[in-house]
């Protein structure tokens, strides 16, 4: 994967988890109930992408091309 | 021992073992500006997470997250948002600007606006207006602070002695030591406040209500609506909602102190940085949960929200005094982390911002003394704001932020658009910050409930854009300078 390709996925896997969690997609979670795991839905459903925005950047930082970018100084 | 003093001895204890982490980092290091600026350039992944997370764990997080939630219920969700998205950018702009920083010595935001936009103006503004936002902020962590030994030791230590005494030992060791200083404290910060809040989020949960599932169904049949966003029975609209949190996330980065960290640490770091930060945010859970547990145990007119959880702890939970001692250190710690930060960026942003575009040629040592002796001013200005001003904690940073994130507009452009020019950025900031500040401060309300940076930032950014095309391009080796580094 070239340095530029990286950044656009980058980017994008960031935006559209991110949408998930502020309106208007967020609309559809926006309920109290059912709670799970003791959670209020609404709470749940951010925690839960926040764990899949971790675990995708993580991903990705195994995919980037320049990850063992050396120092210049 | 009653209650109070065992707090205040675990409290001061606590101030000491963090001043004295603060010397010993700063001690033997070269006294040179390089090192007092950005530690050399080289600081590795432990201490950066902490350096940048010890600023989300600040009072704001300790006192206002409970608070929020206590409160206004559901929309307190936005803290864990923000802090959790807020940082992604980094992984891609964070390497570029510290390359940038290394090949033309820089080590300020203002530095390096003026790098690429080549005019004095627009660092003296940036300058100015992270200087007043800057003291902002640090009242708002000093405020903590004191609310924290007034409340733990039942009103013994005033409000007034509480912020010098937190106060004083930060100016020390930021004045002595430099970044490496705050840097190391924040480690020890940063662990004290994860461990404290997860016991005392946990143990306040299950003392008044035996579990979350029980704390949110009688929330929730107490107050329907009061665990959603933008239903009836709601305290913040969708859109207001939205836009506290986009206003938040893109001004995370343009704080100067979280913006200078790309400088002083290497783009490896900087990226295990970013991975490590969205579980920061779920760090602060437990604190949402201890503001929710206070509901229908705490009358709302009782106790100010942002004394929420401290009230809690004194006055309504059965609690051994060290347990009350180590809440009150962990709060401080979160204050002071941010304060220590804060200060250090403050001066540096002022003196390479505003005293070096007025005054040049200043020699290396001189340079430091200015920024040694800000520090002490700077944090004098912020406690007479403490101790006279009187607004909430949460008002207060919403308020800088919106200025902060002003800044935006200029910085990405100055990355990544070729066409920007400086006049269209300076138009754009002046407009952006009256716009954030007349809706802020005049108005009653906004259009839409959108909140007021955001306002400000869409007059700005239609400022960049129209007027950089109507003004002359910048010389092309300028220009590429900086958006042509890879």
């Amino acid at each position: 994967m070239s340095k530029s390709t990286f950044s656009t996925v980058y980017i994008t896997v960031i935006v559209i988890t991110f949408l998930m969690t502020i309106f208007p997609i967020f609309e559809i979670a926006n309920r109290a109930e059912p709670f799970i795991l003791g959670f209020p839905f609404n709470f749940f459903w951010v925690v839960l992408w926040i764990i899949v925005t971790f675990a995708l950047v993580v991903f990705l930082y195994f995919k980037d091309p320049d990850r063992h970018e050396r120092e210049e100084d | 021992m009653p209650h109070w003093q065992i707090a205040l001895v675990i409290m001061i204890g606590y101030l000491i073992v963090a001043l004295f982490i603060g010397i010993l980092a700063g001690r033997g290091k070269s006294g040179s500006l390089t090192e007092y600026v950005v530690a050399g350039r080289k600081l590795g992944l432990v201490v950066t997470s902490f350096l940048m997370g010890g600023a989300v764990f600040s009072a704001f997080s300790f006192l206002g997250a409970p608070g929020w939630a206590f409160e206004r219920g559901a929309p307190a969700l936005y803290i864990i948002v923000y802090t959790a998205f807020a940082i992604l950018p980094w992984y891609l702009i964070g390497p570029k600007i510290g390359k940038i920083g290394r090949k033309y010595d820089l080590y300020t935001l203002s530095g390096f606006l003026k790098g690429r936009f080549r005019n004095k103006s627009i660092p003296i503004l940036v300058g100015i207006f992270s200087l007043l936002a800057f003291i902002q902020y640090l009242a708002t962590q000093m405020k903590g602070m004191a609310y924290i030994f007034n409340i733990m030791t039942d009103g013994r230590v005033p409000f007034w002695l509480g912020a010098l005494i937190a106060y004083g030992i930060v100016v020390i060791y930021v004045a002595t030591g430099g970044l490496r200083a705050a840097a190391w404290s924040d480690v020890f910060q940063g662990l004290l406040m994860v461990i404290i809040s997860w016991v005392v989020g946990i143990a306040v949960v299950m003392q008044l209500h035996g579990g979350t599932t029980e704390m949110f169904t009688a929330i929730n049949n107490a107050q329907p609506g009061f665990l959603e966003i933008g239903h009836e029975g709601s305290t913040m609209s969708a859109v207001g909602y939205t836009t506290t949190i986009l206003v938040s996330l893109i001004g995370l980065l343009m704080w100067p102190h979280l913006f200078s960290k790309s400088y002083s640490s290497r783009p490896v770091t900087i990226k295990r940085t970013v991975l490590v930060y969205p579980l920061f945010s779920l760090f602060l859970i437990p604190l949402l949960l201890a503001g929710y547990a206070a509901i229908g145990v705490v009358n709302s007119g009782e106790v100010l929200p942002d004394e929420v959880l401290p009230y809690l702890i004194t006055n309504v939970l059965e609690m051994p005094g060290w347990l009350y001692g180590l809440v009150g250190a962990g709060a401080l710690a979160a204050a002071m982390s941010s304060a220590d930060a804060i200060t250090h960026s403050a001066s540096l942003e002022f003196t390479n911002g505003v005293i070096h575009n007025v005054k040049q040629d200043l020699r290396e040592q001189t340079t430091l003394l200015i920024m040694r002796s800000a520090v002490v001013i700077i944090g004098g200005l912020a406690y007479c704001i403490t101790i006279f001003g009187g607004q909430g904690l949460i008002a207060l940073l919403l308020g800088a932020y919106g200025s902060i994130v002003q800044f935006a507009p200029g910085v990405y452009s100055a990355l990544y658009w070729r066409r920007a020019t400086a006049p269209a950025i300076i138009t754009g900031l002046l407009a952006g910050t009256f716009t954030n500040y007349y809706f802020q401060l005049v108005a009653s309300s906004t259009p839409l409930d959108i909140h007021a940076g955001i306002l400000g930032l869409i007059v700005n950014i239609v400022c960049v854009v129209v007027i950089s095309f109507a003004t002359k391009p910048q010389a092309a080796q300028h220009a590429n300078a900086y958006v042509g580094i890879k």
